[in-house]
């Protein structure tokens, strides 16, 4: 489809209104994705960074472009072009921001990494919103040939705590036979922009696909994440670690897509809300007729830190084989205060007591992250975002 | 002056029974306090009141520490003053192992010391005296890393509450049945750690059921408590007695006591 096709396409689709049931608790009243300019020549600037990486690679991203800082041997790490004939075979442009970005992106990576090949240090990208009122629409390809091994470590921030944007990114991710795949993005864009994202990946045979979600910014969105276990023994596991407070709304929409048999897929998102943030998540397993033996997992624990902070979970199974296991949980719960107390008869004050139960509460997802700079680096991000005391 | 003075305290719950109906105790350096009571006397409320418990109110009295009125201070602060609850029922904080929520606590500590100011103790240090009070209280080596009081026995709580005591150094210590649930050894040991602690820099209040911790720490005074009060005050042999006799003599007529 040519780009004004497309334009044609995603103009076509109404904006997502509560009404539809995967935007039940998002509301987008007041956003117009066409009211941001979405070109600009502002630099592709850095924000402060959350993550301390020591990478192989590196690329920072703006509303001007790319630049590709460096990048690491063997593979490829270059500039997108719309020929890519893997673009587009995981996200489409059917949904809404998805249309809106396969209409309008410019400035898109590919990270190629060949047969066998591993790459020790993190490839690192920095995604960085810098203009007042203007759109960012990045595009990110991903293709691990087989036995390749990798961490790409993606962020998302905005030039200045303050700037209002949008941002919508679409990422697609190949993983072939026997790659092992790290996969980092962590989200810290200010809390007046708008956020959607695409993540989709597909696991192939006995490949591996670990992937580490952080929220930390945005005021509103949608983040879509999904993992097709599409070959025999595929394996993905996604960890979800988020902190908003304010007025933020963050809203996770996953689907554990099980295709093939033997395949394992474990989904475990935490979350901590305070003042009137609010988080949604929303995680579908469905298990297709073929994919026996299949073994799926997902839950969302969230930790209020308010009484006008609020979350839903909403867990789904939709389970075509009868072979699989799979199970699913969802907790609510506010911070304890016996354990505040506890911890304030030992000293801490209040807020010391609050932080060190929140530390606490994320420590589970963080133990699931194997590769230790990102593992330190996540617990340094989050560790900023709890308020000081 | 004293360094702990307990005047005329009476503490309720949050919907306004009483519990505590006017306590009087002084505590000072050097001495060892035993109170015995019944079950449901008021003990343990006793104990949260004084540490600052948001669920205990204090509707008359004061709690006089050094001379200042700390009834209005929260549990972080008279914890910073040098108060110390070894709690009957310790809560677990999951996902904080013990050597880090001891660190925090030590570095509050320092902080209050400090004027208010971050002064953390050196990683090194910290470790060493981790180490040393572990082992020199039988803390199996391997609760350091285990998340605070999350799946521990009984007895693990019981001793990691006496660990924190031990690396806080307060200066009055209450110990809410911190007997309850110690093998014998362990109870020697703990023992052994009050016994240590309580001098110049510390005075102990042990509540207890049972007269077996008694023979290891010797109290100064024994204190026995029904229905809210310190109905008897006297020396070791007052223990004794109780064990023999039981509260029965104690319990004033018309109080419906639960051991009544
Ligand atoms: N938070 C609370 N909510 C309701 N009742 C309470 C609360 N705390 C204490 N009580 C009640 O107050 C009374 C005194 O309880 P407390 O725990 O102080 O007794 P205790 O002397 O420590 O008993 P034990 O020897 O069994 O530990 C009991 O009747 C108890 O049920
Ligand atoms: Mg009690």
């Amino acid at each position: 489809m040519s780009r004004a096709e497309l334009i044609e396409r995603y103009q076509a689709i109404p904006l997502p209104t509560k009404s539809e049931e995967h935007w039940r608790f998002t509301d987008l009243t007041g956003f117009d994705p066409d009211s941001y300019t979405a070109a600009g020549d502002a630099p592709a600037s850095l924000a402060a960074t959350m993550l301390e990486i020591d990478a192989s690679g590196m690329a920072a991203v703006g509303e001007a472009g790319i630049t590709i800082e460096h990048a690491p041997e063997g593979i490829r790490f270059e500039l997108l072009t719309d020929e890519h004939p893997l673009l587009g075979t995981l996200v489409g442009h059917s949904e809404k921001f998805a249309a809106h970005n396969a209409a309008m992106w410019e400035h898109g990576l590919l990270v190629h990494v060949p047969k066998g090949a591993v790459v020790e240090k993190p490839i690192y990208i920095r995604v960085t919103n810098a203009i007042e009122g203007g759109s960012l629409f990045w595009r990110l390809l991903i293709v691990a040939e087989a036995q390749s091994e990798f961490t790409v470590i993606e962020e998302y921030a905005s030039a200045s705590a303050e700037l209002s944007g949008y941002s919508n990114a679409v990422v697609e991710i190949i993983v072939e036979e026997g790659a092992r795949v790290e996969y980092v993005s962590v989200q810290n864009l200010s809390q007046s922009t708008w956020h959607f994202a695409s993540h989709h990946a597909t696991v192939g045979r006995d490949a591996e696909l670990d992937w580490v979600a952080g929220g930390f910014g945005s005021g509103g969105g949608k983040v879509w994440i999904q993992n097709d276990l599409a070959g025999q023994g595929a394996t993905s596991r996604v960890t979800g670690a988020y902190f908003v407070d304010n007025e933020q709304k963050l809203d996770y929409d996953t689907f554990q897509e099980h295709i093939a048999p033997n395949t394992t897929s474990d989904f475990a998102f935490k979350g901590v809300l305070r003042d009137t943030a609010s988080a949604v998540w929303r995680g579908m397993i469905r298990v297709e007729k073929g994919a026996q033996k299949t073994n799926a997992y997902q839950e969302n624990r969230n930790l209020l830190l308010s009484k006008t902070a609020h979350a839903d979970s909403i867990p789904g199974l939709e389970i075509l084989a009868n072979d699989v296991r799979c199970t699913h949980g969802a907790t609510l719960s506010q911070v304890d205060r016996e354990q505040l107390f506890y911890a304030m008869a030992r000293g801490l004050s209040r807020q010391e007591a609050e932080r060190l139960i929140v530390r606490g509460f994320f420590q589970d997802v963080l133990d699931r992250i194997d590769l230790e700079p990102v593992r330190t680096a996540l617990a340094a991000a989050l560790e900023a975002r709890i308020p000081q005391a | 002056m004293a360094l702990l003075e307990i005047k005329n305290l009476h503490v309720a719950l949050e919907d306004g029974t009483p519990i505590v109906k006017g306590v009087d105790l002084t505590v000072n350096t050097n001495e060892k306090h035993a109170i015995m009571g019944p079950n449901g006397s008021g003990k343990s409320t006793l104990a949260y009141a004084l540490m600052g418990h948001p669920s205990y109110e204090i509707t008359e009295g004061e709690i006089l520490l050094d001379g200042t009125d700390v009834a209005e201070l929260g549990a972080d602060e008279r914890a910073q003053r040098g108060l110390f609850l070894a709690f009957q029922y310790p809560h677990a904080i999951p996902g904080v192992t013990v050597t880090s929520f001891l660190r925090s606590a030590i570095n509050a500590k320092r902080k209050a010391a400090n004027g208010g100011e971050d002064d953390p103790i050196a990683v090194k240090q910290f470790r060493i005296d981790v180490l040393a009070a572990m082992e020199h209280l039988k803390v199996p080596r391997e609760l350091a890393q285990r998340y605070l009081n999350d799946g521990f026995s009984g007895g693990e709580k019981k001793r990691v509450e006496i660990l924190q005591m031990a690396m806080l150094k307060p200066r009055i210590a209450v110990l809410d049945e911190t007997d309850s649930g110690l093998d014998i050894d362990a109870l020697r040991v703990v023992a052994n750690g009050v016994n240590e602690l309580v001098g110049p820099e510390m005075g102990a209040i042990v509540i207890t059921h049972y007269q077996r911790i008694l023979n290891y720490i010797l109290p100064d005074y024994v204190h026995v408590f029904v229905d809210g009060r310190i109905v008897a005050s006297g020396g070791a042999e007052l223990a004794q007695k109780l064990e023999a006799e039981g509260y029965e003599a104690f319990i004033p007529a018309g109080v419906g006591g639960e051991s009544a």
